[in-house]
C-alpha cells in the first residue's frame, strides 16, 4: 500500500499543474482545429454557419427553459433534480396527445367538412397544447417533490439524489409502458408545418428559418422574461429568493418554506412542459427517452451559467445550444460527436471555472 | 401525518391513492400480468383477474385500517375506513376503465396510444360481459376485498392471541439456540473453519449442478459484486459520488477486447496479459481523471464523471473511431483464459473464474477497508477539513480510492468481455453505473456483505421475475425511492458509525441514548 501511494501525486499543486497542462493542450487543439477548418480548408460558407447558429439559438432557448428548472431547484434545495428531463418528457407527451385528439375531432363549421379542429383553430390548438403540456409537467413536478423529495429534506445529500435517479427511471419506464417504445411523429397544425419557414438570403444563398423555430425562440424568450419578473417583482419571487438564501431565517420571517418549495417545483415544471411541447413541435420526434439528453444538456447549461443563477441559466442554455450546433463544424469532426462537445464543455467549465460564467448564487453555508 | 382525521377521511385518502395507483397499473396491464402469473397461463381469465383486484382491495383494506392515523381502532372505525377506501378506490379504478371500455367496444384498437392495452386485456377488464355489469363487479370486488382486509387486520393480525403466540415462539427459538449443545458446536474450535470449507465446497460444486442459465445469471451477479466492491471503495468509503463508473468498466472491457481480439488491431495477447493490462489501464484512467476533478464539490463530481462516462460511450460508438474501437458493431472473438493448457470455454469454467475473482476481490476489499487506508478514507468521507488537520492527505487518498475502484471495474469489464466473447457500446450505457451505485446504496454504503446482498437483490431477483421483464425497471425505480425514504442506510448497513457513537457516548455525559439514533451511515 505504501508503494502504491507513492505513485499518486501527493498535494493539490499537482491538481493545478494537471489543470494547467490540460488547459494548454485544449487551447492548442482548439486553435489548431479552428485555423484549419475556418482559414485553411474553408469547408462551409457563411450561409451554412448562419444556419448552424440559428439552429443553435433555437435549441438553446429550450435548453435555457429546462436549465432554469435545474437552477431554481438547486438554488433552494441544493439537489440535482435528476428527474427534471422526465418532467419535460411528460409535458411533451401531453402536447402530443392534445394535437392527436384535436386532429381526431371534425370541425363544426359548415364550410369545409374535411376540416379538423386542429387546422380550423390552429392558434387555439397550439395554446391548448401548451397549456395542457405545462399543466401536466407542473403536476408532475409537484408530485415528484411531494412524494420523492419532501420526506428526504433532512437526509444527507446523496440520498435525495438517489431518490431522484429512482424517480427518473420510474417515469421513463412508466412512459414506455403506457405509450410504447416506438418513436412517434408530432402532429403539428399546418400553420406550424415543419417544412415551412422564412427564407433569409445570406451570401447569395437562402437560409431557411423554420416557423417552428421562430415560434419556439420567441416563446422561450417571453417565458424567461415572465419568470424574471416573477422572481424579481412578486411576493412569491421574493419568498423564493429568501428561502434560497436561508431556509431557517425565511421560516422565522413567516414564510411557509414547504409551500415555496412546492411552488418552485411547479414553476420549473411549467417551464419544462413548455420546453417539452416546443421540442416536439420543432423536432417532430417523441418517445419515452426524449427527456434524458436535453435534461443532461440543460443541467450542463445551468452549471455553465453558474448554478443558482437564473440569468446564468438562460445565458448558459443559449451558449450551449450555439456551441453544440457550431462545434462539430468548427472543429471539423463527425456530427455524431455533438453530444461529446456538450459534455466536454461541461467538464472543462467545471475544471476551470466551477462557479460558472456568471457566478454561482448560493448562500454561504451551503457551499 | 395529519393528526386528527376521522376514520372516513383516512379511508378516503387511502382509497384515492390506491385507486390512482390501480389505474396506472391497469393502463400498463400490470394487473393482467399478475393474473397470468397467479393463473399460471398466458391468457388471463375473469377469475384470476378478479382475484388480483380483490387482492389489491385487501391490501387497501390493510392500509386503511392500520392504527396510525385512526382515532381509535374499534370495529366501527376499522370497517368504516376500509369500506370507504374500497369504494372510492374501486370507483376511481372503474371510471377510466369504463371510458376505455366504451372506446374499445366501438371497435378502436387502443394500442396506438396505450401499447399494453390490447383487445384481450380490455376484454379481461370487462370480464367478458357488458360495460355496466363489469364496472359494478370491479367496484364490488375491490370494496369486498378492502372490507375483508380491514376485518383481517383487526380480527387476526392485530389480535392478542397472535401477539402472545409470536412472543412464545420467539422465546422457544432463543432457548433452542442457547442450549449448551448448540453453543458448543457454534463456538467450537474448528467449527468456523469447517463452515468456511463447506461453503467453499458448495460454491465450487454449485456451477456443475444448476445448469448454464443459472451460471449466466450468477456470473452476472458475481461481476456486479466485483463492480460493487470497487464502487464501494469510491462511494462508500471515501465518499466521492462517481456516476460515470461505467467508463472504467468499458475501458477494462475494451482493453481486454482490443488486446486479444483479431480485429481491429490484431494484437492477440491472450487472456492473462490482457487482464493485467485492463486493470492497469483502468486504474491509470482513474488517476488521470481524478487529478483535475477530485477537488470538486460532491454533486459536481457526480455530473463530471457522468459526462465522462457518456463521452467514452459516444466515442466507442462513433463511426469516426471504428478503426480503433470497432464502432457500433463492437469487438468479437475476444480471448478466453487458459491455465496450463486447460481452456476456459464452458459456462462452468467461467463461473469458477468469477467465483475466484469475487473471493479475491472480497478479500482485498476487506483488508483495505479495515486497514489504515480504509480508516483514512472514512475520515475523508466524514469531514475533509478535520481529516486534513489530523494528518490525512485527503487529495492523495481520494485519488487512490478512485484508482482502486477503477481497477475493480477494469477486472469486471475484462472478465465480462471475455465471458461474452464480445463487447459493444450498448454494454456500457449509463444504466450500468446507476445499477452499481444503487446496489452499493441498497446494500448499505461501506458494507461488504451489503455489496453482495445488493448484487443479489438488484441483479439476481430480477432474473427470477422473468414474467415481469417489462416492469422490472419500473419496479426498480419505485424501490429506489421507497428505499431512500424508508431505509436510507441500506439493507445490511455497516456497524461502524453505531459502534463509534457508542464508544464516544461512554465519555460524553451529555450524550444520552436518544441522540445516538440520529447518526446516519
Amino acid at each position: 500500500m505504501e508503494t502504491l501511494k507513492k505513485l499518486v501525486p501527493s498535494d493539490l499543486n499537482a491538481s493545478k499543474w494537471v489543470r494547467m497542462i490540460l488547459g494548454i493542450l485544449v487551447l492548442a487543439l482548439l486553435v489548431w482545429r479552428l485555423v484549419d477548418v475556418i482559414l485553411i480548408q474553408r469547408l462551409y460558407g457563411p450561409d451554412t454557419w448562419a444556419r448552424f447558429a440559428i439552429t443553435g439559438l433555437i435549441i438553446g432557448g429550450m435548453y435555457a427553459l429546462i436549465a432554469i428548472g435545474y437552477t431554481l431547484v438547486y438554488g433552494i434545495l441544493l439537489m440535482i433534480n435528476f428527474a427534471h428531463g422526465e418532467v419535460m418528457m411528460l409535458g411533451s407527451f401531453a402536447g402530443y396527445f392534445v394535437f392527436e385528439l384535436l386532429a381526431f375531432i371534425p370541425s363544426p363549421g359548415p364550410e369545409n367538412p374535411e376540416q379538423v379542429l386542429l387546422n380550423a383553430f390552429p392558434v387555439l390548438s397550439i395554446l391548448v397544447a401548451f397549456l395542457v403540456g405545462m399543466l401536466v409537467s407542473a403536476l408532475a413536478g409537484y408530485f415528484l417533490e411531494k412524494i420523492a423529495y419532501r420526506p428526504l429534506r433532512k437526509a444527507p445529500r446523496l440520498v435525495p439524489l438517489i431518490s431522484a435517479i429512482g424517480a427518473s427511471i420510474f417515469l421513463q419506464n412508466a412512459a414506455m409502458l403506457l405509450f410504447g417504445p416506438q418513436r412517434r411523429t408530432y402532429l403539428n397544425p399546418t400553420l406550424l408545418d415543419r417544412g415551412l419557414g422564412l427564407e433569409i438570403p445570406i451570401a447569395g444563398n437562402n437560409v431557411l428559418v423554420p416557423y417552428t423555430g421562430i415560434f419556439s425562440f420567441v416563446l422561450s424568450i417571453l417565458l424567461m422574461l415572465g419568470l424574471y419578473l416573477l422572481v424579481q417583482k412578486t411576493k412569491l419571487g421574493r419568498s423564493m429568493r429568501a428561502v434560497a438564501e436561508d431556509k431557517g431565517a425565511a421560516a422565522l420571517m413567516g414564510i411557509n418554506v414547504d409551500a415555496v418549495i412546492s411552488r418552485t417545483f411547479i414553476i420549473s415544471g411549467i417551464l419544462a412542459g413548455a420546453a417539452g411541447v416546443m421540442w416536439g413541435v420543432h423536432n417532430g420526434l417523441l418517445n419515452h427517452y426524449v427527456g434524458y439528453i436535453p435534461g443532461m444538456k440543460a443541467f450542463t447549461a445551468a452549471v455553465m451559467g453558474g448554478i443558482g443563477n437564473i440569468p446564468g441559466a438562460m445565458l448558459g442554455g443559449m451558449t450551449l445550444g450555439i456551441l453544440e450546433s457550431l462545434g462539430p463544424a468548427m472543429l471539423g469532426i463527425d456530427f455524431q460527436l455533438k453530444d461529446v462537445i456538450a459534455f466536454t464543455i461541461l467538464i472543462l467549465v467545471l475544471i476551470f471555472r466551477p462557479s460558472g460564467l456568471l457566478g454561482e448564487r448560493l448562500s454561504e453555508e451551503k457551499v | 401525518m395529519k393528526k386528527n382525521v376521522t376514520a372516513l377521511q383516512k379511508g378516503l385518502n387511502t382509497g384515492i391513492t390506491l385507486g390512482v395507483v390501480m389505474v396506472f397499473l391497469s393502463l400498463t396491464a400490470f394487473t393482467v400480468v399478475l393474473a397470468n402469473i397467479i393463473g399460471d397461463s398466458y391468457r388471463p381469465t375473469p377469475v384470476t383477474y378478479g382475484f388480483v383486484i380483490a387482492l389489491f382491495g385487501f391490501f387497501g383494506g390493510l392500509m386503511a385500517s392500520s392504527k396510525r392515523g385512526l382515532p381509535n381502532d374499534d370495529w366501527k372505525n376499522v370497517l368504516t375506513s376500509s369500506a370507504a377506501a374500497g369504494l372510492i378506490g374501486g370507483v376511481i379504478l372503474a371510471v377510466p376503465l369504463a371510458v376505455l371500455g366504451s372506446i374499445h367496444l366501438n371497435g378502436t384498437d387502443l394500442r396506438n396510444y396505450l401499447v399494453m392495452v390490447s383487445p384481450d386485456v380490455m376484454e379481461t377488464y370487462l370480464f367478458g360481459i357488458g360495460l355496466l355489469p363489469a364496472i359494478l363487479i370491479t367496484v364490488i370486488i375491490f370494496a369486498a376485498g378492502a372490507i375483508l382486509g380491514g376485518a383481517f387486520n383487526k380480527g387476526a393480525a392485530r389480535a392478542e392471541w397472535r401477539a402472545r403466540w409470536m412472543a412464545n415462539s420467539q422465546e422457544k427459538i432463543r432457548s433452542a439456540w442457547q442450549a449448551p449443545r448448540v453453543q458448543q458446536v457454534v463456538a467450537g474450535r474448528y467449527s468456523k473453519l469447517f463452515f468456511m470449507v463447506g461453503a467453499l465446497l458448495l460454491l465450487f460444486l454449485m456451477p456443475f449442478v444448476w445448469g448454464s442459465y443459472w451460471n449466466y445469471v450468477m456470473g452476472t451477479v458475481g461481476l456486479y459484486i466485483l463492480l460493487g466492491l470497487g464502487m464501494n471503495i469510491i462511494v462508500g468509503l471515501s465518499g466521492q459520488l462517481v456516476l460515470g463508473y461505467v467508463a472504467f468498466f468499458a475501458i477494462g472491457a475494451y482493453a481486454m477486447g482490443l488486446l486479444s481480439s483479431p480485429e481491429p488491431l490484431g494484437i492477440q495477447l491472450g487472456f492473462w496479459p490482457a487482464l493485467l493490462a485492463s486493470i492497469l489501464v483502468a486504474a491509470l484512467t482513474g488517476i488521470l481523471l481524478g487529478l483535475p476533478i477530485l477537488n470538486l464539490r460532491g454533486d459536481y463530481l457526480a455530473i463530471v464523471t457522468l459526462g465522462f462516462g457518456e463521452i467514452i460511450r459516444i466515442l466507442i460508438k462513433s463511426d469516426s473511431l471504428t478503426w480503433f474501437t470497432g464502432g457500433p458493431k463492437g469487438l468479437r472473438a475476444i480471448a478466453q483464459p487458459a491455465i496450463f493448457g486447460l481452456k476456459f470455454n464452458s459456462d462452468v469454467n467461467f463461473m469458477h473464474l468469477i467465483l475466484v475473482g469475487v473471493l479475491v476481490g472480497v478479500f482485498i476489499a476487506y483488508r483495505l477497508q479495515y486497514s489504515r487506508t480504509g480508516r483514512a478514507w472514512l475520515s475523508v468521507q466524514g469531514d475533509q477539513t478535520v481529516s486534513r488537520a489530523t494528518g490525512v492527505n485527503t487529495y492523495q487518498y481520494k485519488i487512490l480510492a478512485l484508482a482502486l475502484g477503477a481497477a475493480f471495474a477494469g477486472i469486471g469489464g475484462a472478465i465480462f468481455a471475455s465471458r461474452n466473447q464480445f463487447t459493444g457500446p450498448e454494454d456500457h450505457v449509463l444504466m450500468v453505473s446507476i445499477n452499481v451505485l444503487c446496489l452499493v446504496i441498497v446494500g448499505g454504503m461501506g458494507s461488504l456483505p451489503g455489496v453482495i446482498l445488493g448484487s443479489f437483490v438488484l441483479k439476481g431477483i430480477p432474473e427470477l421475475l422473468r414474467d415481469l421483464t417489462d416492469y422490472r425497471l419500473l419496479v426498480f425505480g419505485v424501490l429506489l425511492v421507497v428505499m431512500m425514504i424508508v431505509r436510507p442506510e441500506g439493507l445490511w448497513p455497516t456497524r461502524r458509525p453505531k459502534l463509534e457513537k457508542q464508544h464516544l457516548s461512554k465519555y460524553d455525559p451529555d450524550n444520552d441514548e436518544a441522540s445516538s439514533e440520529e447518526v446516519s451511515a
